[in-house]
This record gives C-alpha cells, structure tokens and sequence, in this order.
C-alpha cells in the first residue's frame, strides 16, 4: 500500500478526488482495446473469412461464384473427409481417457506418496511437454524404424513380433502416431492432477481415511468425484487439442500411407497449401471450427464445463 | 517401526521404485535421442537404446556446419515478443472486466472466450492468406501478432481469476487515496497477481517456442525459421547420418527443458495457487 500511497500526487484533498467512473468513463475503455483489437483482427476476421470462402469457388476464368454448400456436399462426399474423421474419434476417444488414467495414477502417488522426491518427479514426468515437437515426432520415427529402430528390437523380448514398420502399415500407421500423443501429453495431464490434489481439503482426505477408506477405494468413492472439475478441463482441452492434432502426423507419416493417418490439420494443410484449394481447405477449416464450439458448448451444457480451463496448443 | 531405507517406509519405497520405473520407461526416447547423438558412424544404427564409445564428434560438426545460433535468435525474438505483448494485452483486459467492472465488459470477455476453442488448424489458412495481404509473410510480426491474438484470452481467464480473489477492500483504498485506474493498474493490481503473470509468461514462453504449424507456413526463408521447423529440412540433410541429425535436434530441445527445470518451481507454484481452478 505505501507504493499506492506516494504514487498519487502529493497535497490532493478529498474534493480533488475522482472517482473511477465519471468523466474519465471514455478513456478508461482504452484497456479494453489491445486485446479486442487482436481478437478482431487475428482471430474474428480470419473466421469471417473462412466462412465467405467455403461458400465460394474460384471458377476456370479465376472468378469467384457463390455456390452456396456446394464445397460441403463435395466434401462430404470425400472418402479422405471420412478417414479424418474416424482418425480424430479414435485419436479423442484414446488419447484423452489414456492420458488422464495414467497421468491421474501418476499424480496420485506423487501427491500423497513422496515427500523429497515430489519436484523431482513433477518435473520429469513434464518434460516430454516442453521437448519441441518436431523433435519428439523425429525421435519416434527412429524408434519404430524397421531394423535399426529399438521399437522392433525390443518389442521381441516381449514376445511381441512387428513384422513391418508401424508407422508404415495402413492398419496401424494412427495407433502408432497415438501412442507419440500419449507419450507427449501425459505430463501435462499429470500436472493438472497435481494441482487438484494438493487442493483437494485435508480434512476430507482424514475423515474418508478414518471411516476406513483407504487406498483406491478411497482414490474411487472420493479423490475421482472431487477431481471431476480438473477432468473436466481436461476433456475440454483434449478435444480441442485432437482437432488442432498436426505436428506428429505432419512430421511422421504426412498422414499416409494411403490417407490412412489423416487428420484435420494435415488434410488442410494438403488442400490449401499442397493442392492449392483454398475453398475446399476454408471448407474444412469451416468444419473444425463448428466441431469445436459444438463439442465445447455440449460439454458446458451437459457436464457444466467451464471454459477457465488452460489452452493447450502444439 | 520397520526397517527404513533411504528415510523411506517399506509401502513408501516401493512406491518410490514403481514411480522410478516408470520414469525409466518414460525417458526412454530422450535417452535414445542423446544416445544416437553420441554415436560414432559405425555404432549410429544398432538397434539398440545405448553403445559404447560415446563421441561429441556429432555436436561439433553440426555445430561448425549450420547456421544454429541464427535459428535460435529468430525464436527468441518472436517468443519474447509474444509474452510480452501476451502479458501486457491481457492484463489490461482483466483489469477494465475484474476491478474496474466497467459496462459491457462481460459480453467483450465472453466473445473473446471464444478464442480457446477455436483450433489452430482451422486459422492457417486464412492467417496465410492475411499475412501475405500485409506483407507479413517471413516477418516476425506475422508470427507474433496471431501468437497474441490466440495467447492472450487464456492469459485473461487466469489473471481475471487472481484479481477477482484479491481482496476488493486494495482497489477501494487506491480509489479512495486518488489513484487514476492507471495508477491503480500499474501500482496496486499488478503486484498483486505476480504469480499469474509469472505462470502466464512461463506456459505461453514454452507453448509460443513449440508452436509448428504457423510457423511452417509463415517463415518460408531459411533466415526467418524458428527452431521448432528446421529439424524438418535437417531431417533430409541428414538422411544418412543419423548422429548428426540428433545432435541437431539434442541442441534444439535441451534448452527449452533446462529452462523449464529452472523456472518449474515457480511455474508449478502459479499452478497451485489456483491458476487451475475455473
């Protein structure tokens, strides 16, 4: 308070103050500005602009005519469309759930389990979140490399025989990628729950222990349920962060073989920058973005999702 | 009491050894990544996760060959920039909707919302398309402009929260001493949520560093690329020389890692104290 106190000028009397309100009502909306002008411009244009262009196509005499759904109708009608789509529900449906179990063990037993070693192990199990991504995606490419990939060869001692890459197979190219994800990520789902338990009241914890609950019962009847706002933002964000999925298979597999690892970003990628197809890829972008606020507004309406949860991005 | 080792409880220890070995499993392909780095021409394609003799031999090379240090300014430069401008954008925006509750605001806050679920892959296109208009393509403002746009409302949701947990009767006392909203702003308000500020600089450093898909699309010339893409090109470079590729991408990831175990007690702190919470 005293940085307060000498930071107004010296000598005001009580008549001399103004209230927040009032006369400088006009300019104190200038704090609003910065960040509406970034929205406006980065974000709220460029979705006008998608909309207007997935309406359009430019014709042979490179004028644009309004053709109404025609580039949905077309890309509904697309094979690779369906691919994506199946891809980014088995990504969601796998990754998400994985993630939050094992990141939630993880926490779990760090939380309540060590005392010296709790940075240690905080920090550690992060670090795939901080390592670039294209540097996580080039490492895996090598370890499931056939024959001198360490995948293969280890994999054997298990009993587990890969006859091919996996990344290379058709059938298994998306799980393989899935697992890079899940490696990546679980730190940060573990660190998330981290935070939830140690906010989670003492009291609680001792009363449940006293009843007798203990160990995963415990965890079960109690930790879960009291969890369920941190599980939340993590859904939240693991279905926009499965939409926005594009480093991994870009620098993997480019999505192949055969489309079999096609997602949303690469195929737009593919359709706007590739082929050039900027309606076909606005199209898409259209259908990203109507699948996000959809399944977002679902979650804030059925579960009670709020979307003060943390932004994931890669 | 029963044996202790190591300070520890028999269930302890055992807990101590399972997490432990998960986090073997866990570090293998960053072990595998140093490893292959520090491998000699003939060790560099046993399938396995070590060989023996380690060489630096990798680092030199590519270190003397490529043009490294560049990559690294570029990155530096757009996520410095980012931050700050992140910091400072969404921080004035919480302030006019959590203190100063001016009329509207919370309709502007709710619209802005909207930005976090907006994915990143459904923006490139007609970012792209933008940036060309502008001029911006290859530019470090092409990058950070979009970058601050995405970043800030996430940074506004948590520094919102922190000013709405401060205590009301602060901003009353300004008030009341005199303080312009700007005074109040810079003088009262900000030290108070110094935590958030520090979480919100730390998660937006790292999340800005590794971003990769806009930036593949805006920095086309090798001068402008940031460190997240050029393991890409290097990866065709290198084809036949894994050692040196790893070695590339070793000295690309350690320094964010080493970064982050420096700030991490700081970062994990903001966390805790309710950064978590909406």
């Amino acid at each position: 308070m005293s940085q307060t106190l000498t930071a107004s000028p010296a000598g005001r009397t009580l008549a001399e103050i103004r209230p927040h309100r009032g006369r400088r009502q006009g300019t104190v909306y200038l704090f609003l500005l910065p960040a509406t002008a970034f929205f406006i411009g980065f974000v709220a244009y460029p979705i006008l602009w998608v909309f207007d262009e997935s309406l359009m196509r430019a014709g042979s005499d490179g004028v644009r005519h309004f053709v109404g759904l025609g580039n949905y109708l077309a890309t509904l009608q697309d094979p690779i469309f369906w691919l994506v789509l199946r891809n980014m529900a088995l990504w969601g449906l796998i990754t998400i759930p994985v993630q939050m179990l094992i990141g939630g063990l993880i926490a779990w037993f760090i939380e309540r389990h060590t005392q010296q070693w709790r940075g240690f192990f905080r920090t550690m199990f992060f670090l795939p979140v901080v390592t670039s991504v294209s540097v996580v995606s080039l490492v895996w490419a090598q370890i499931y490399a056939p024959y001198y990939g360490i995948a293969q060869n280890y994999l054997q001692v298990l009993g587990i025989t890969m006859t091919d890459s996996a990344l290379g197979n058709p059938a298994t190219s998306i799980y393989a990628l899935i697992v890079v994800n899940i490696w990546q990520w679980t730190g940060f789902s573990m660190l998330m729950y981290v935070a939830g338990i140690a906010n989670l009241p003492s009291e609680v914890l001792d009363a449940a222990r006293i009843d007798g609950a203990r160990g995963m019962r415990l965890a079960g009847s109690v930790v879960v349920p009291m969890l369920a706002p941190v599980t939340k933002s993590l859904l939240l964000l693991g279905i926009i962060g499965t939409l926005q999925t594009f480093p991994i298979v870009q620098l993997m597999t480019g999505g192949g073989p055969s489309h079999s690892s096609e997602v949303f970003g690469t195929d737009i990628f593919r359709q706007s920058f590739v082929l050039g197809d900027t309606n076909t890829g606005a199209t898409l972008s259209v259908i990203v973005l109507a699948l996000a606020f959809g399944l977002t507004l679902a979650q804030i309406v059925f579960l009670g999702a709020r979307l003060g949860g943390r932004r994931a991005a890669r | 009491m029963t044996t202790r080792i190591a300070g520890l409880e028999p269930a302890n220890l055992t807990v101590h050894l399972g997490l432990g070995l998960v986090l073997l499993l866990w570090m293998v392909p960053e072990a595998y990544m140093v490893s292959i780095a520090m491998r000699a021409p003939e060790t560099v394609f046993d399938p396995t996760l070590f060989t023996w003799p380690l060489t630096f031999d990798n680092f030199v090379t590519v270190i003397k060959d490529n043009p490294l240090p560049s990559f690294f300014l570029n990155s530096l430069i757009v996520t410095v920039a980012t931050v700050i401008l992140v910091l400072a954008v969404s921080s004035l925006f919480a302030f006019a909707v959590a203190v100063l509750r001016l009329p509207g605001t919370t309709v502007l806050y709710a619209v802005l919302l909207t930005t976090l679920m907006v994915p990143m892959a459904s923006l490139v296109l007609p970012l792209a398309i933008l940036l060309k208009t502008f001029g911006w393509v290859n530019r470090y403002v092409g990058l950070i402009f979009p970058y601050v746009a995405l970043g800030a409302p996430f940074a506004v949701v948590i520094l919102k929260a922190f000013m709405e947990d401060a205590p009301k009767e602060l901003f009353e006392a300004a008030r009341v001493d005199g303080c312009t909203p700007w005074q109040t702003f810079i003088h009262v308000t900000l030290p108070l949520v110094r935590p958030a500020l520090v979480f919100v600089a730390i998660w937006q450093f790292i999340v800005t560093w590794n971003e990769f898909f806009l930036a593949l699309i805006v920095m086309t010339e090798n001068e402008m690329k940031t460190v997240t893409i050029v393991p890409m090109q290097y990866s065709g470079l290198y084809m036949a020389n894994p050692g040196a590729l790893f070695a590339i991408l070793t000295i690309i990831a350690l320094p964010l890692i080493g970064l982050y175990v420096l700030v991490q007690r700081a970062f994990v702190r903001g966390l805790l104290a309710g950064a978590v919470k909406g």
